[in-house]
């Protein structure tokens, strides 16, 4: 019972994975700031900015519904915080001994999102408005395209019939070779990556939030100090889930069977999946919104399309 | 107390300006060599995140309900920093029939900045001092 309240609370979510994302995001500053030319902040920037915003004043917009608009925020960061109690972190961690977990994650992917669109919505800025517009479309691909992967990963590794469990795919890898390897998912990789990028928001899909330029500051605009900072925790979070399913679909490679040296082992692999987004943080401009939705309906779900047709093929034993 | 005053949050406001303050602005945000980033600044884009306001040009008669508002809804304490001549003292604008400036006459400004236009530089130093006073600002509030 008691190691159940850690692994919740300290351990693999809660604690850890929170301390862990706000560096990553620092990080991606820092990475995006040096490729620019420019110094770029401290690396425990986005700490204090949370520790700030948590001592600034809360403004509630007239018109708003306040009790959304105050704990909205709270829906995507729960959502986050439980799907990393279920997740299982390669060679580290089991997981919650659930069966059928990748269901789960497939609808908590959607929950951060929909705090979003139901804390902008109940904002009552027009700004606020199109940006939640903006992201109802984005996520109405992406989640898609995040589907298809995931059944094409749990059919290959049921060999016909799907495996829902992400320890099963977990260890058909370790056993096996990892997928990263297996040129039928390359496709699909390059389709996570661009559904990594639309669900962070970074470029080219920064459409909907800090588009200073279009939106101001998107679905966040009337948020202040604590909503705003729950909003920042979650985006740590995200970040780290992301970089935790990216590491269970394709490579949960680990060395040995030292808890402490797979995940110093995993926090690299993250620092290094991190680096790379900051990379195409860096050197990508901005999409507008009808060339977003179509770069998505076109090309990330044609790619998870081609791999899930490589799988079934494959399965067959055509391929 | 000083750990939060690491993160200031720039919120910028174009009151009529020419764009050339503006422009240097910009380059102290996205180009190589100038980076406010180092001091831990961050361009929001919304005037209830920000801790900082920076203000271009003379106030204009369209714009100075837009600058009330915003000063409206900036969460308190904020410091003020007026880029350029303009909101100082509404340079080569100075008696137009359609400006109501200069900046003064409507908050407290905390630092000018000189120059038509200033040095990224000196807007650089600017945001430093305004950081200066932002912390004796909380220190007071409390
Ligand atoms: S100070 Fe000079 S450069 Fe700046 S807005 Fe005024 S006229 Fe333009």
């Amino acid at each position: 019972m008691s190691a159940e309240i850690i692994h919740f609370l300290i351990f693999p979510g809660g604690l850890f994975a929170l301390v862990l994302g706000i560096f990553m995001l620092s990080l991606e500053r820092i990475v995006v700031a040096r490729l620019q030319g420019r110094v770029g902040p401290p690396i425990y920037q986005n700490f204090i900015d949370v520790i700030k915003l948590f001592n600034k004043e809360i403004l509630v917009p007239k018109d708003s519904k306040e009790i959304v608009f105050m704990y909205a925020p709270v829906l995507g960061f729960a959502a986050l915080i439980a799907m990393l109690y279920f997740i299982p972190l390669p060679g580290v961690y089991e997981g919650a001994g659930n069966n059928s977990d990748l269901i789960i994650l497939i609808y908590v992917m959607a929950l951060p999102a929909i705090s979003h669109i139901l804390g902008g919505s109940a904002s009552s800025s027009p700004y606020a408005a199109i940006a939640v517009n903006r992201e109802l479309k984005l996520m109405l691909v992406y989640e898609v395209v995040f589907v298809i992967i995931a059944f094409s990963i749990a059919l290959y590794v049921g060999k016909g019939s799907a495996v829902l469990s992400l320890k099963d795919i977990m260890n058909y890898q370790l056993n096996n070779s990892p997928l990263i390897l297996d040129w039928k998912f390359w496709p699909a990789i390059v389709a996570f990556v661009i559904f990594v990028l639309a669900t962070m928001e970074f470029p080219p899909f920064q459409v909907a939030h800090h588009n200073d330029a279009d939106v101001m500051d998107g679905f966040l605009i009337e948020h202040s100090s604590i909503p705003l900072a729950i909003y920042e925790m979650t985006d740590a979070l995200k970040i780290v889930l992301l970089s935790i399913v990216f590491q269970i679909f394709f490579c949960p490679c680990v060395i040995g069977g030292d808890v402490v040296v797979n995940l110093l082992f995993f926090i690299a692999k993250t620092v290094i999946f991190v680096m790379f987004f900051s990379l195409l943080h860096a050197i990508f401009a901005s999409f507008r919104i009808d060339q977003a939705f179509k770069f998505l309906i076109i090309v990330p779900t044609t790619l998870s399309l081609i791999t899930l047709v490589l799988v079934i093929l494959s399965i067959k034993g055509l391929i | 107390m000083s750990i939060i005053t690491r993160s200031p949050f720039l919120f910028r406001i174009n009151t009529g300006s020419c764009n050339g303050c503006d422009v240097e602005l910009a380059t102290t945000a996205m180009i190589p060599r100038y980076d406010v980033e180092r001091l831990g600044c961050r361009y929001t884009g919304s005037p209830k995140h920000a801790d900082i306001l920076l203000v271009t040009g003379p106030i204009t008669a369209r714009s100075k309900p837009y600058l009330i508002e915003v000063l409206d809804e900036l969460p308190r304490p904020f410091v003020v920093v007026a880029i350029g001549t303009c909101p100082t003292s509404c340079g080569i604008f100075r008696d137009s029939y359609s400006i109501e400036g200069p900046l003064d006459k409507y908050v407290e400004v905390d630092v000018n900045v000189p120059g038509c236009p200033p040095r990224p530089q000196a807007i650089i130093d600017g945001v430093a001092k305004a950081l200066e006073i932002w912390k004796r600002k909380i220190r007071d509030f409390k």
